[in-house]
């Protein structure tokens, strides 16, 4: 500063190209009122250097210089603080990161630690997902493949041996199980499959074993008149079909119990009648074997029907497809039942055997009557009764059944006994054959025994058994009694005349006849009647005409006509049958034509049928003319050199017919 | 599930009587199945229907016991008034023919049956009310007379076939209610089980039903 001011004193009195005054000039040019340092610089001089001396001014520099050094230790020393400051700044920053560095390094650490960790818990969630999975599925299983325990419990049996609804669905949901262990025995899972079935098994075993003998305790007491079979017992039976030989047991069961009942039943019917005696046993009407019988096969008939609604109720929920199994037959591949039959078939068999038990009671009353019965035609009317009650209990019951069969063999009993009793009585008529009576009608035990087959036929009327049962018993009836009465009349009629065993037996068989035509079924025997009374009534017709021309000498004179022969020359020489002869036996044949009925046989008018007698008389008539004929046109022909033929057969042929019709 | 229809308390058994031709078995049909059968033929012999009805809340099973009105029959359907609890005698309103023979038909539902079986006189095809041949009147007083319920029904429309059913079960099942005592008293000495001949019992006889122990 002090070189400044010199040289701008300088700068005024020294030309420029001096250096001196190059430098003063510079100083002098120097605006120092511009230039603001050295203003604030001599400021602060001028603050310090009060007196201006020479030792002031030679200390000058020494002065700034210390001022300067003391404002540099001031500085310093201003600077240190700030920089111990910024020194523990320093510190605390490195501090931090050092922990900071610390720190990371343990995240690292832990992170590097933990990452196992995660990884193990990751795979143990995983692991609990799974095994939660295998725990609801090991649910689902037991669930599906095990009993709850109350329904083990329903399963097993109570000391009072009842079962209830639970039973039922826990024994379904056995046979469920069990049948579902079939699809795990197709998967990975046999042994458990195995081992479930198996159990299942058991408790199917005991359980049917507990259902099967409840079901026979519940049909054994069944054996009230009419039965009250309950919801539970059905069910017990639709059940027990998984178990065909305890089905069949308990069927067995039941049946024995309602035959017993049905046995009583009838017992009771039969001798106690109802409440109080009304309706009266059927005992009582023993003396009147129809309404007895009748009573007793009615009777059999609505139980039968009552005792087939009972096992239809019994066996309303069994299935038709189910069926029971019969005498011990087991198919080898399978070791399964043979199944035979169905349902009705099962309903069938029962029955069969409910209704077996009153067959011998039954049996023996019925022979009884029939045994001691004589009258054929009751016998008959009983006959058809059992035809008809055989077919309307067979619509109950199969033929098979041993009452089907019963009734069938006293059926047969009573035709038996029904025959035997026809057979007796035509018997009788042959044994003792009655001689024909005078006026050759049929004999009194002929009439009888007609009358005897029109009272059989006749009660077929009021009969209730079918028209082709009819028809065949009809043919053998009317074979049973008319052929032995045929045989008899030609037993009594062999000693008779030709005549008059051909007007008795026309008379016999007509009788025959107008008793059988009253009824259908008898046109066999019809014809084969007309055709043995048409033989007997040519008999008499030729008999007949014969004894017309032999009463006006014309029988001889005819016979010797129908052998001439040309050969043997003209009839009017041949002895016998001269003109005169021949004219004499004309005249009386003309007499005989103006009265034709004073020759007729005696037998002719016997015989009982008008028509049969018309017809005698016509057809002999009808013969007569033939003969006449025959005689008219031998006269008349000139080989037989008859002279006046004319006088000696006066009347023509169609005169001759004209008088005799 | 379990009752079902066949939970019945009694079973009463009728028979069903009258004249050929009167639509006895229309009447069975109609009350059984609930229709009308056109060309019913001939019945042979009998024939029988159950149907389950209720009285007073007692299910009660019908066993009806349908007869051939020939009289070629008669033998035969004689032995199933046996036992009945129930007798409907039938005649056709446009037959007076088989109005007719009610007597005869009476007779024999008196003989046959005991004296507790409920008759009850049924006048059917009272559709055809244009050929009406017996008026309701006559019959009504023909039944009261002999003290016989009585109904005209059509067994082709159904008109009140159901009722006459259903009324001869009332009144039979009204006999037991009461007439237990009734016989008891009446035939003092005898003894029998049930009021009514084979309308027999179930009921009352169930509460060992559960109880087998063995």
């Amino acid at each position: 500063m002090a070189d400044t001011s010199t040289s701008s004193f300088a700068a005024g009195n020294v030309p420029a190209s001096n250096p001196l005054s190059k430098k003063l000039n510079k100083i002098l040019e120097s605006r120092l009122d511009n230039d603001k340092d050295m203003l604030e610089a001599l400021k602060a001089l001028s603050t310090f250097f009060g007196e201006n001396s020479l030792r002031t001014r030679r200390n000058l520099r020494s002065d700034i210089e210390r001022r300067s050094l003391a404002i540099n230790e001031e500085f310093l020393q201003t600077f240190q603080v700030v920089k111990n400051q910024l020194d523990s700044v320093y510190a605390d920053v490195k501090a931090m990161n050092d922990c900071c560095q610390d720190m990371t390094t343990r995240l690292k650490n832990a992170k590097a630690q933990t990452h196992d960790l995660i990884n193990q818990t990751t795979k143990l969630h995983g692991e609990s997902q799974k095994l939660q999975m295998k725990q609801q599925v090991a649910d689902t299983f037991l669930e599906k493949f095990q009993l709850k325990p109350d329904e083990i419990k329903s399963l097993r049996s109570t000391k009072s041996g009842a079962l209830s609804q639970d039973f039922f669905q826990a024994l379904a949901r056995v046979k469920q199980i069990h049948t579902d262990c079939k699809i795990l025995l197709r998967t990975n899972h046999q042994t458990a499959g195995l081992e479930i079935m198996e159990s299942m098994a058991l408790h199917q075993e005991s359980s049917y074993e507990r259902l099967y003998r409840w079901s026979q305790n519940e049909c054994r007491m069944l054996t009230a008149e009419s039965p009250d079979i309950s919801p539970l017992l059905c069910q017990a039976l639709q059940a027990l079909q998984d178990r065909p030989v305890l089905f069949k047991y308990t069927l067995d069961e039941f049946g024995t119990a309602r035959r017993t009942a049905v046995v009583r039943g009838l017992i009771d019917a039969l001798t106690r009648g109802g409440p109080g005696g009304t309706p009266r046993p059927i005992e009582l009407h023993s003396h009147d074997p129809l309404r007895y019988v009748g009573d007793m096969l009615a009777w059999l008939h609505q139980a039968t029907a009552s005792e087939k609604e009972y096992l239809q109720t019994l066996l309303k929920r069994c299935e038709h497809f189910v069926r029971i199994y019969k005498g011990g037959m087991f198919d080898a591949d399978t070791d399964k039942l043979v199944i035979i039959g169905a349902t009705d078939d099962t309903i069938q068999d029962i029955l069969g055997h409910i209704t077996e038990g009153v067959c011998r009671p039954f049996k023996v009353r019925v022979e009884q009557v029939l045994v001691s019965e004589q009258d054929a035609v009751t016998l008959y009317k009983l006959n058809n009764l059992l035809k008809f009650y055989h077919h309307t209990i067979g619509q109950i019951i199969n033929p098979d059944a041993a009452l089907l069969s019963t009734i069938m063999e006293i059926q047969d009993l009573s035709h038996r006994m029904f025959f035997n009793s026809l057979t007796c009585t035509a018997n009788k008529l042959l044994d003792k054959v009655e001689l024909p009576p005078a006026d050759l009608g049929p004999t009194a035990s002929l009439l009888h025994t007609m009358s005897l087959l029109k009272d059989v036929l006749q009660c077929h009327d009021s009969s209730v058994v079918t028209l082709e049962n009819k028809k065949q018993d009809f043919k053998q009836i009317l074979s049973c009694v008319l052929d032995p009465l045929l045989q008899m009349c030609n037993v009594s009629a062999s000693r008779l005349s030709t005549v008059d065993m051909a007007a008795y037996m026309v008379n016999c068989i007509y009788s025959m006849q107008t008793t059988i035509a009253l009824y259908e079924f008898t046109d066999t025997r019809q014809e084969m009647l007309s055709a043995q009374v048409d033989a007997h009534l040519d008999a008499m017709i030729s008999e007949q005409a014969a004894f017309v021309l032999n009463r006006v000498d014309l029988a001889q004179i005819y016979g010797t006509i129908q052998q001439h022969q040309p050969k043997m020359g003209p009839l009017s020489s041949i002895q016998g049958l001269d003109p005169l002869t021949v004219k004499s036996a004309m005249n009386k044949f003309d007499s005989y034509l103006a009265s034709p009925d004073s020759l007729t046989l005696p037998q002719c008018s016997l015989i009982t049928s008008s028509k049969n007698r018309e017809l005698i008389k016509k057809n002999s008539a009808d013969l007569i003319c033939q003969s006449y004929k025959l005689m008219y046109e031998a006269i008349c022909d000139p080989k037989n050199e008859y002279r006046e033929y004319q006088s000696i057969v006066p009347r023509t042929p169609d005169q001759v017919v004209k008088l005799l019709t | 599930m379990a009752a079902g229809p066949y939970n019945y308390s009694y079973i009463f058994k009728y028979i069903i009587i009258g004249d050929m031709g009167v639509g006895k078995s229309c009447l069975l049909h109609q009350f059984t199945e609930k229709k009308f059968m056109a060309d019913c033929p001939h019945t042979i012999g009998v024939e029988f229907g159950t149907r389950i009805i209720e009285v007073s809340g007692q299910k009660i099973k019908l066993q009806i016991w349908d007869t051939a009105g020939q009289e070629r029959f008669r033998a035969v359907t004689r032995s199933y008034y046996r036992g009945a609890a129930g007798a409907l005698m039938v005649y056709d309103i446009t037959r007076r023919s088989t109005y007719n023979h009610l007597s005869s038909w009476l007779t024999d539902a008196r003989n046959l049956t005991n004296p507790n079986t409920v008759i009850f006189l049924i006048g059917n095809k009272s559709d055809l009310e244009a050929q009406r041949d017996v008026t309701y009147e006559e019959a009504k007083q023909f039944a009261d007379e002999n003290g016989l319920m009585f109904l005209e029904c059509s067994a082709k429309t159904g008109d009140n076939v159901e009722d006459a059913f259903l009324d001869t079960a009332k009144k039979i099942y009204q006999n037991i209610q009461d007439g237990s005592l009734d016989l008891n008293a009446a035939e003092s000495g005898v003894q029998h089980k049930p009021a009514t001949p084979r309308t027999t019992l179930n009921t009352d006889q169930q509460p060992s039903d559960k109880g087998c122990a063995c």
